[in-house]
């Protein structure tokens, strides 16, 4: 039989098979796609989780302090000083009065307390962020440590201590999220495989009557090999597809805490999408090559 | 043809075969016969390498079975007919779909295959009923149809075990008749049977087993 043939019997095989197994078929595809499904929201919430870190490290600000009595000049060469550190971009100036304004507008009623001052204590200061927003506390510390160095400022500030436990914080979602996610893997192709070993021990006598008319063994497994494929792809598209309503259904697409927005609610990309295909891919193919090698004694 | 030496065969414990050696040449009919238990399936299964031997060796037209690989074996048994008791006929696939499928493993091109199909049931009685369903058939035609499909590769031994087992006295008749003139096309056929009225009256070699061991 020529290639093409082949590969002709085989998918007209598997089509038909499916066809003629419909219930059994359905069973194990929603088996698939409930696992995926369950494997594509941990997706979805880590892919939320790591778009709310990137976007609060990229809101990170630098405050750079001035020493007082500072001309154009002098300000000038602190500015150049900033914009040489990579990705740094000034947010704004904030000058003596202005920073004061600020300080008296936070304390309210109690502004008078500041008012009374016969001079203004408060620096003039520059609000840096970075634009690729992906610093580590290390490189925070050298550019703290630099800006420091330049004359005229006085000091150089940013959250530390806050920085330091979302790094903690992160990292150990990170780890968690590749144990539970490899943990996740093993249960779903564990499931998939028992699902799919049931949907072919129903077919027994069939592989059984192949193996007696002289069929070999690649002949009897590929049929079987492409409805896994078959019934894995069109798992991963339910599973995306029931997401994807879930996460339309969700309207509030920000989270909002005490009236400010904490993080947006994003779904999948593409390369996320491809995940899940090609994982329900694989897990269709390789359940049904567990299953089936268990029925190949004759 | 086929070649046994010293063949036993056991489960577990328990021997289903005891040093059996039985030599059956190219283009005889031999019967198998025997109680229950004697070991008659036991015995053909491993003629067809369903079984592998405990001890012994066995020869199937010059090829030892015991030093076969699964492949080979694959293509060996693609020159061994199987007949069952229970036909082993697949439900959802028609007659013709049937006797189709031990053609199509060996990669026969499907006008070929769909040629000889159609021979093969006209010669069985069953042109008529190319696209019927198994279970639309009767025993002796279920029968009929696993005979035509382990008849399409035109093997060099047939091998059945209690082909009639379920079947009125008429139609065995009819299968009987359907067996000799395939042995006098030229193929070896070993029938294992309890049936005594099959063998009585026969002319042909019967090989009698009891409790595993061989009594002709």
């Amino acid at each position: 039989m020529g290639k093409l043939r082949l590969w002709l019997y085989y998918f007209k095989h598997a089509f038909s098979s499916i066809l003629g197994n419909r219930l059994i078929y359905l069973i194990s595809t929603g088996t698939i796609s409930i696992s995926l499904l369950l494997f594509g929201t941990f997706v979805l919430i880590s892919a939320n989780f790591s778009n709310w870190v990137q976007s609060w490290e990229k809101s990170l600000s630098l405050s750079v302090y001035l020493e007082n009595g500072m001309d154009d000049q002098q300000k000038e060469e602190v500015e150049k000083a900033i914009q040489r550190l990579p990705g740094a971009q000034i947010k704004e100036f904030i000058s003596k009065d202005r920073a004061m304004r600020d300080l008296a507008e936070t304390l309210g009623s109690q502004a008078g307390f500041v008012e009374g001052l016969s001079k203004n204590p408060l620096p003039a200061s520059y609000e840096v962020v970075f634009r690729n927003g992906d610093l580590s506390r290390e490189e925070l510390k050298q550019i703290k440590a630099s800006l420091e160095k330049v004359e005229g400022v006085e000091e150089v500030q940013y959250s530390e201590q806050w920085l330091e436990q979302v790094e903690g914080f992160v990292h150990i979602t990170r780890i968690l999220g590749l144990v539970v996610g490899g943990l996740l893997c093993v249960a779903v192709l564990f499931i998939v495989t028992n699902t799919i070993k049931l949907a072919i021990y129903s077919r027994r006598d069939e592989i059984e009557i192949y193996k007696l008319v002289g069929a070999t063994d690649w002949f009897v497994k590929t049929p079987f090999l492409i409805e896994g494929a078959i019934q894995g792809i069109l798992g991963a598209g339910v599973a995306l597809s029931v997401l994807y309503m879930a996460y339309s259904l969700f309207t509030v697409r920000t989270i909002q805490l005490f009236g400010l927005p904490v993080m947006d609610v994003i779904f999948l990309n593409t390369w996320q999408h491809a995940l899940i295909v090609f994982l329900g891919l694989v897990l269709g193919l390789l359940g049904s090559f567990v299953a089936i090698g268990r029925f190949f004694r004759f | 043809m086929i070649q046994l030496f010293r063949v036993s065969k056991y489960f577990g414990a328990k021997a289903a075969l005891k040093e059996v050696s039985v030599r059956i040449r190219k283009g005889e009919f031999v019967f198998v016969t025997g109680p229950s238990g004697a070991g008659k399936t036991t015995l053909l299964r491993l003629m067809f390498g369903a079984e592998q031997p405990t001890e012994g060796q066995i020869l199937i037209n010059g090829i030892n079975l015991s030093r076969v690989g699964r492949s080979k074996l694959d293509f060996l048994r693609r020159k061994i007919g199987f007949v069952f008791q229970d036909f082993k006929l697949l439900h959802r696939r028609t007659v013709l779909q049937n006797v189709a499928l031990a053609s199509e493993v060996t990669g026969e091109k499907w006008t070929t295959t769909r040629k000889k199909t159609h021979q093969l049931l006209r010669a069985v009685g069953l042109a008529a009923k190319e696209q019927a369903y198994p279970l639309e058939l009767s025993g002796g035609e279920q029968q009929r149809v696993a005979i035509a499909r382990a008849m399409i590769n035109d093997p060099l031994i047939l091998l059945a075990d209690e082909p009639t087992g379920n079947l009125d006295p008429e139609i065995t008749r009819d299968i009987m008749i359907l067996f000799r003139s395939i042995n006098l096309r030229g193929t070896t056929v070993v029938i294992a049977t309890h049936n005594k009225e099959l063998l009585r009256n026969t002319d042909q070699r019967i090989v009698f087993l009891q409790n595993g061991v061989i009594h002709e």
